[in-house]
């Protein structure tokens, strides 16, 4: 038996999770006709707390009112319940290899906690912005997207990889 | 046979219950992964852990040809997928964003989600960041409208924008990413390893 | 590096070339022959000639005739606003319905009724165009022997028959009026419109992503 922490350490061989990963979208596919998403969740609960607090604005603004019907909620979405499934599977997993810890913020060692919390704020706003622009995340859109062979899908995989060895340069400090 | 919702052969009550066990399993393979942990998804940019680009290179060639297989053997409908539209301008605007999204905040949302889940405080500030995000998006709509839906070519495969067969988009693909493979694992070797 | 790596590279190349020469598969879109079976046996595609007779004199936008008997048959006689797609041209050489029908009958939201003489043919028409893949399609039960012994020449009820039945009569005996007064020998020359009519979208494509 290994200590914890050695055992925290522990991943799956990346071409097993890869290819556990493929089957899981394969069998998503096939169940569902759509892959798998992940800010779609994020996208149905704004849209519900704007519809809650302003109805009438998000009614009539042209975005939220894309995602507001009379016969169904908008949290009453398939992702939003896969969301809610990645959380149980992602702490079951962390549970089992002793990652669950209590909060803490991992970082360079050349930066300080906080500028890595103000980035990690920004990075999440702009891949928020983005994941709209590209109708879907690197799951909805790249990973199911390459898989179902869209173009779009194909193409965001290509932008968001080929951007960010763009700007892997300039932001070098924060990670190495 | 598939897709079996849409088909009618599972129950629409069924679905969210699929949702659920569908996500569980999306999850705990990211988490057991490594995805959880941005330092180690930022590797693939600075070429000291390519955990990234061999979870999900790998994942993609195994659903592309898995459907090529399924189609074949009609297990599967290919016409009723779902294919992401192309708005092609929309596409660029936001592959870039996200690019710089990812390099800045180290994680996409799915991979933030397990980051949440086992507690990483920088991944409780990356989903808050989305959060944000779509907020601003969807309320700065009527300005970027024009973008959203600049270069439409609708729901358009790459077979059509490349004329060629699926077979050969998915075998190309295979070639590609095991010349992928091999090229990171030389890159690897060379670059200074960090422990994360 | 290891040797299960090059197991699994000679793997997933072996099964990306093998793609490559997988056999040129058919895509004709057909129902699986339980769906078809399915479908068969459930009797609500019959329409009752009294139906017919009211979508036509209501003159229904959403409905179109078709008589599936030989063009000769169909210019003797047929029922006003019919179209003719003889059985016999309904597919070509390949077993597939012919693109110039589909533009016909794949309409979203039109209510197809073939009618024969008898149901017979008629009914096979159903099944061909319900096998690939076609909805909304009915059949008049009883075709035109029916339609005439019904809408051309009803048969008054016995004095003791139920009050429906003399309502139904009364209906048939306008209808029959409607139709030209009994006589069989009228013949049509309203064809089927030469609207222009937009194909149906493409069905139940799931929506979604991200």
């Amino acid at each position: 038996m290994k200590n914890l922490e050695e055992r925290s350490k522990q991943y799956l061989n990346p071409y097993f999770g890869g290819v556990l990963l493929g089957l899981l979208l394969l069998l998503t596919v096939y169940i569902t006709g759509r892959g798998l998403g992940a800010t779609g969740a994020i996208k149905s609960s704004i849209v519900t707390a704007v519809d809650r607090v302003a109805p009438t604005y998000a009614e009539n603004q042209a975005y939220y009112s894309k995602f507001l019907s009379d016969d169904h909620h908008p949290m009453s979405n398939w992702l939003v319940f896969e969301t809610i499934g990645i959380f149980v599977g992602a702490f079951l997993s962390g549970l089992i290899a002793g990652r669950v810890k209590k909060f803490r913020i991992e970082h360079s060692p050349k930066i300080t906690p906080k500028t890595r919390l103000i980035f990690a704020t920004l990075g999440g706003m702009l891949f928020g912005i983005g994941s709209q622009f590209g109708r879907g995340c690197t799951s909805g859109a790249a990973l199911s997207g390459t898989a179902t062979m869209a173009t779009a899908g194909f193409l965001a995989m290509m932008l968001i990889f080929g951007s960010g060895y763009l700007f892997a340069y300039f932001f070098r400090k924060l990670w190495i | 046979m598939g897709p079996l919702i849409s088909q009618g052969y599972i129950n629409q009550e069924w679905n969210f219950v699929i949702a659920l066990l569908l996500g569980v399993a999306f999850g705990y393979i990211l988490e057991a992964s490594g995805f959880s942990s941005s330092r180690k998804l930022a590797g693939v940019f600075y070429g000291y852990d390519f955990v990234v680009l061999r979870v999900f290179m790998t994942a993609a060639m195994v659903a592309m040809i898995g459907l090529v297989y399924f189609d074949h053997m009609n297990w599967i409908d290919i016409s009723k997928i779902f294919i992401l539209p192309t708005f092609l301008t929309s596409v660029i605007v936001g592959g870039v964003i996200m690019g710089l999204g990812f390099i800045m905040g180290g994680y996409c949302p799915g991979t933030s989600f397990t980051g949440v889940a086992i507690g990483k405080l920088d991944a409780v500030f990356f989903t808050a960041g989305l959060y944000l995000g779509i907020f601003i998006f969807s309320t700065a709509f009527p300005l970027i409208e024009g973008i959203y839906y600049g270069g439409e070519l609708g729901p358009v495969t790459v077979m059509e924008t490349f004329g060629i067969s699926r077979e050969l988009f998915a075998f190309l693909f295979i070639m590609a990413t095991l010349m992928a493979f091999f090229v990171v694992s030389l890159v690897q070797k060379r670059v200074k390893k960090i422990e994360v | 590096m290891n040797k299960t790596y090059y197991f699994l590279i000679a793997l997933t190349f072996a099964l990306g070339f093998g793609a490559l020469f997988l056999p040129e598969k058919s895509h004709t879109k057909e129902i699986t022959p339980e769906q078809l079976f399915y479908k068969m046996n459930n009797p609500s595609r019959f329409v009752t000639t009294d139906q017919v007779a009211r979508l036509i004199i209501e003159s229904d936008p959403a409905l179109l005739l078709v008589d599936a008997r030989s063009p000769d048959q169909y210019r003797l006689f047929s029922l006003p606003g019919a179209m003719n797609i003889p059985m016999k041209e309904l597919v070509d050489s390949n077993g597939i319905i012919c693109s110039k029908w589909v533009d016909y009958l794949d309409i979203e939201g039109l209510n197809v009724i073939f009618f024969s003489n008898s149901d017979v043919i008629a009914d096979q028409v159903w099944v061909i165009c319900t096998r690939h893949e076609l909805d909304n399609l009915y059949v008049m039960r009883g075709g035109l022997n029916t339609w005439a012994e019904t809408i051309l020449k009803p048969q008054k009820p016995f004095e003791s028959s139920p009050i429906e039945e003399f309502a139904l009569y009364d209906f048939r005996r306008g209808a029959c009026q409607y139709f030209g007064g009994g006589s069989i020998s009228i013949k049509s020359d309203v064809v089927a419109d030469p609207v222009p009519r937009i194909r149906r979208k493409k069905k139940t494509v799931v929506a979604g992503g991200c």
